[in-house]
């Protein structure tokens, strides 16, 4: 998990030329592809259905917000947004409380049976909880948290442990012990040490942790597909889908909502692209 | 036995009478996965109140396909509502079965009885033969057409199959797509076989198939399949057809760019919805040969069904009762254009006028009616053998020997 | 090992630290996927569990009609799309990377380009995507047509033929930011004096990348390669979104998350639910990816430490 050098060199010195007009070629024509389709389900949101059909490569005129106004008007698009927000908030908070108290104490003390509960955490990294997804089903409905949103946040919890678990103790492990000594010597005591001495250093760590988890909670369509039924707890990208039933021949309106589904997190990405890319790929680059 | 049934029926009555009153709270909550008609359920719920003004009823809507999940999963964790939508046959019996339904007979629903049977055996438990939820409409399996592209091409509705092959030429030559219809979604390939199968099928060949001495290798069946597949091939079906799916054929039929539309008389007010000046007018499936029956397919869409476990069933039933009165179903048909079963309703719509007229003389939507109980249904292995033929990866035999096969691992009359 | 001399106090704030997550886990984690394998031995109506039946769920999904050739069917899919995409979203993914890692004029904006789709929900890629696909009104026709490739427009999501390797790619445009960026970071991680030396040496481009920077590269790219089996065998939301629980047409595109989804679940034309053969298959597909998984992970890291 280390930072990805930005700044070393792998070599451009030496070779040139026609290899690297090709390669130049490869990424101009990847990101047109990668970003196109994205800038047309923009575009699109500012046309009606007629010019869709008719002129899909014409530029709309941006004035024209009448999709953007009846999605934001006429479905429940805040609703959604604001669950969203409170999910993913909320599964992120105890992901990192949990997932830090549990990294902190096996990577910082060595005791009989440490070695086993991290892997026994590593292992729930290969586990596809979807599929234990009827006993959950069953589980929740006798919790009584069938069609809650405190149900979503519980999976997602669970679901988040073993990556938070393995960065924040790959990273807790590198602190200097003698940090922890200095602080024992003044006197600090254990809960102290962790709380004041490790975890500010830690931070960065979480960062990456929090968007590991927080990315594919705010995408996850599975789990409030069965678990989640009112109307006023679903999330953006379930909502979407019912108001993309209400909406299927108005094309128009359809990719506004997409739009509008899409740039919270695009904007949020903009901004954070480094940290982004750093937590979504943490666990598969060391 | 009988006595028994009274004696249950008149206990339930009566805890009914001294239970709920204390859990009465006045509050129902209404499941339904008609999303689109919700100003007309409010509407409905006033002139409830008119009666019941202490009643307080809240209408939730879900998507239609995931609606049995939803329902059935709410229902388990006793989250369900109090008065809901379900679905007939199959479909029903999953919620049925396992008793979260109020058993609904003549004493707390009085005059379900006099509904037409073919809309109770939607809602009644096979095995226990009890009656679980109020019918609200049927549907019907025809085709709609465009009488203004009829006329345009110079061509009438169809009476028979040749006929109808003869329109399509016709039309096709006056460069207007014949059928809206596509295949890409799959349950549009059920409903296009009761569309414009039903009369060359026939009521013998529904009753030769639940008494086992047919099977869908059975002449009838191949023979019509194989006519539906060459109007398909002749290019008498959507453009691309095997990508359309079924928001597309609905735009194709509704903005008059495809003159016929083989699906169910729920499309009728959508496609008023969306072109309020589209002319249409309906027929039952062509026959084979002049003289033959002409029948159109026919099945229950769904029920109002209490929840066994509400905790204010009084108000339920009181709610279903309206929803079983011949009020309701007069306001029901009339400002949702469907076809309700309640008995004496009048049609004002001369369209709906006319689907009940054509509803006289109707055989199953088959798959429905006898083939959705266990897995795999009727339905799916329809649809997608359907789906198959009519992409040419199939021939009509194989199509009915595979839905055979697949019907056959329960059902015993098909097992050789 | 084990600190034997901890004061009581420790021992319970090691244990404060450790026992509410581990409990989690227990509770939402191990319990399901242990519940699971028990769910498969019984026969249910509905949500209730009834009798038990042995390995008759098993057997039944995996031996018998009507459930085992729909299985067989499904995992081919499943093979066909994990093969596939290792070779495009993996392949073009490890390309994408040597050229990023080359540091030319814009590849910054590049990398932050390639990554967009992955932060994106599945549901907002499938949605565009399935519109983008449609036959008459869609933009990938329209693009075609306009680029002088009219004759080959089809209805991409409509024909057996073409229906799932349209998902893969779907599939390959959303994802191969992720290969990517894990094998950027790889080939940055290699010190630049191996390949100034492969250079020195006068070894050609092709040489250098294939002979030194991928053999460097792949032990790294375990995890992606294991990510993607698990993604690929419990592939689910886009066929679900683009072609139905059903896997139309007529099955062509049905993967085991489909097959597992509506036998669990039940859908509209065909209401009943089979929490029995569903856990059948869930438990299956579980032992599946977590067997080879884990043999693969040992393997890789063995070769890794060789190769270290």
């Amino acid at each position: 998990m280390s930072a990805t050098p930005q700044t070393r060199d792998t070599g451009r010195a030496t070779s040139g030329g026609l290899g690297d007009l090709l390669l130049q070629i490869l990424l101009v024509g990847n990101s047109f592809v990668m970003l196109f389709p994205i800038l047309v389900m923009g575009l699109w949101g500012f046309k009606s259905t007629g010019e869709i059909f008719g002129k899909p490569f014409a530029l709309p005129n941006f004035s024209n917000l009448t999709n953007f106004v009846t999605v934001l008007t006429q479905t429940n698009f805040f609703g959604y947004l604001l669950n969203s927000i409170l999910i993913t908030g909320g599964s992120i908070l105890a992901i990192l409380t949990l997932g830090t108290m549990a990294a902190y104490g096996l990577a910082r003390y060595r005791f009989a049976g440490s070695v086993a509960i991290y892997l026994f955490f590593l292992a729930g990294l290969m586990v596809p909880l979807k599929l234990a997804i009827i006993p959950l089903f069953i589980q929740m409905r006798d919790l009584n948290l069938l069609d809650t949103r405190l149900g979503l946040v519980v999976i997602y919890t669970a679901m988040g442990l073993p990556s938070t678990v393995f960065i924040m103790t790959g990273f807790l492990r590198t602190l200097p012990k003698e940090l922890e000594d200095a602080a024992r010597i003044d006197g600090a005591s254990d809960a102290r040490i962790m709380w004041s001495v490790m975890l500010p250093l830690a931070r960065p760590a979480m960062v990456i942790a929090a968007i590991h988890n927080a990315v594919p909670v705010w995408n996850d369509f599975f789990f409030p597909l069965i678990f989640v039924q009112t109307d006023s707890r679903k999330t953006l990208p379930q909502g979407l889908t019912a108001f993309m039933g209400e909406y299927t021949t108005n094309w128009g309106v359809l990719f506004a909502g997409l739009t509008l589904s899409a740039l919270p997190i695009t904007i949020v990405y903009i901004l954070l692209s480094k940290q982004f890319i750093q937590g979504m790929t943490s666990g598969a680059v060391k | 036995m009988k006595a028994l049934k009274t004696l249950a029926a008149a206990l339930a009555a009566a805890t009914m009478l001294v239970q709920p009153i204390a859990a009465s709270a006045g509050e129902l909550k209404f499941w339904t996965w008609r999303a689109e008609d919700k100003a007309v359920y409010l509407d409905f719920f006033k002139d409830f109140n008119v009666k019941n003004p202490d009643v307080k009823i809240t209408f939730e809507a879900f998507e239609p396909q995931n609606y049995p999940t939803v329902l059935s999963t709410a229902m388990a964790g006793d989250k369900g509502p109090d008065v809901m939508m379900v679905r007939a046959y199959g479909a029903f019996e999953a919620l049925a079965k396992p008793g979260y339904l109020l058993e609904l007979n003549e004493s707390n629903v009085p005059g379900i009885t006099k509904f037409p049977e073919a809309s109770l055996k939607g809602e009644t438990l096979r095995s226990d033969g009890k009656i679980y939820a109020v019918p609200f409409s049927t549907q019907t399996m025809l085709v709609i057409y465009n009488t203004e592209l009829f006329a345009k091409a110079g061509v009438k509705p169809p009476e028979t199959w040749d006929e109808l092959v003869e329109v399509c030429k016709k039309l096709k030559a006056a460069g207007i797509t014949p059928f809206a219809n596509g295949t890409a979604t799959a349950w549009q390939n059920e409903t296009i076989v009761s569309a414009l199968l039903s009369s060359q099928l026939g009521k013998q060949f529904e009753a030769d198939i639940v008494s086992g001495k047919a099977d869908f290798t059975d002449k009838r069946f191949v023979d019509a399949l194989g006519r539906l597949n060459d109007l398909a091939k002749a290019d008498y079906l959507a453009p691309s057809f095997s990508g359309i799916d079924y928001p597309t054929m609905q735009q194709l039929f509704s903005s008059g760019q495809a003159a016929m539309f083989a699906g169910g008389s729920f499309e009728l007010a959508p496609f008023l919805k969306a072109n309020p000046a589209l002319k249409m007018d309906v027929f039952a499936s062509p026959v084979l040969k002049k003289g033959d029956e002409r029948l159109v397919g026919l099945y229950l869409d769904g029920g109002f069904a209490v929840n066994a476990k509400s905790a204010n069933k009084a108000d339920g039933i009181k709610l279903v009762n309206y929803f079983a009165s011949k009020q309701f179903g007069d306001k029901f048909a009339n400002t949702l254009g469907n076809l309700s079963p309640v008995p004496g309703v009048q049609f004002t719509d001369p369209m709906l006028g006319k689907v009940a007229e054509l509803n006289k003389q109707n055989m199953s939507y088959l798959m429905l009616v006898h083939f959705r109980y266990q897995e795999p249904s009727g339905s799916v292995l329809l649809q997608s053998g359907v789906q198959k033929m009519l992409a040419g990866k199939a021939t009509p035999a194989e199509t009915g020997a595979e839905i055979t096969k697949g019907i056959a691992t329960y059902y015993a009359p098909f097992k050789k | 090992m084990a600190d034997l001399e901890w004061p009581v106090g420790r021992r319970i704030w090691v244990a404060t630290l450790i026992v509410p997550p581990l409990a989690f886990m227990t509770a939402f984690v191990v319990m399901p996927i242990l519940s699971a394998f028990v769910y498969a031995f019984y026969h249910w109506e509905g949500l209730k569990r009834v009798d038990f039946v042995g390995l008759k769920n098993f057997t039944d999904v995996l031996l018998h009609e009507p459930w085992a050739p729909v299985t067989w069917r499904a995992f081919s899919h499943n093979v066909m799309v994990f093969v596939v995409l290792m070779l495009i979203q993996n392949g073009v993914g490890f390309l994408l990377a040597y050229a990023l890692s080359r540091q030319l004029p814009g590849h910054r904006f590049h990398r932050v380009a390639v990554f967009l789709p992955v932060i994106l929900s599945s549901v907002i890629v499938a949605l565009v995507w399935k519109q983008f696909l449609h036959p008459v009104f869609g933009l990938f026709n329209k693009v075609l047509s306009l680029a002088g490739f009219g004759t080959f427009t089809t209805p991409w999501l409509g024909l057996s033929e073409t229906a799932l390797w349209a998902l893969t790619l779907v599939n390959a445009w959303h994802w191969v930011g992720f290969p990517t960026l894990v094998f950027l970071a790889g080939i940055q991680r290699i010190p630049p004096d191996i390949i100034e030396a492969g250079r020195i040496d006068g070894v050609n481009e092709w040489q250098l990348v294939s002979k030194i920077i991928w053999p460097l590269v792949a032990p790294s790219a375990t995890v992606t390669f294991i990510l993607l089996f698990i993604g690929a065998f419990n592939w689910f939301e886009l066929p679900y979104l683009m072609a139905g629980v059903e896997g139309s047409p007529y099955g062509s595109t049905d993967v085991l998350g489909l097959y597992f989804y509506r036998t669990a679940f039940g859908n509209q034309s065909s209401g009943a639910q089979d929490f029995g053969h569903g856990s059948a298959l869930a438990v299956m597909m579980f032992l599946f990816v977590a067997v080879i998984s884990a043999i693969w992970t040992v393997r890789l890291r063995r070769r890794e430490i060789e190769i270290a």
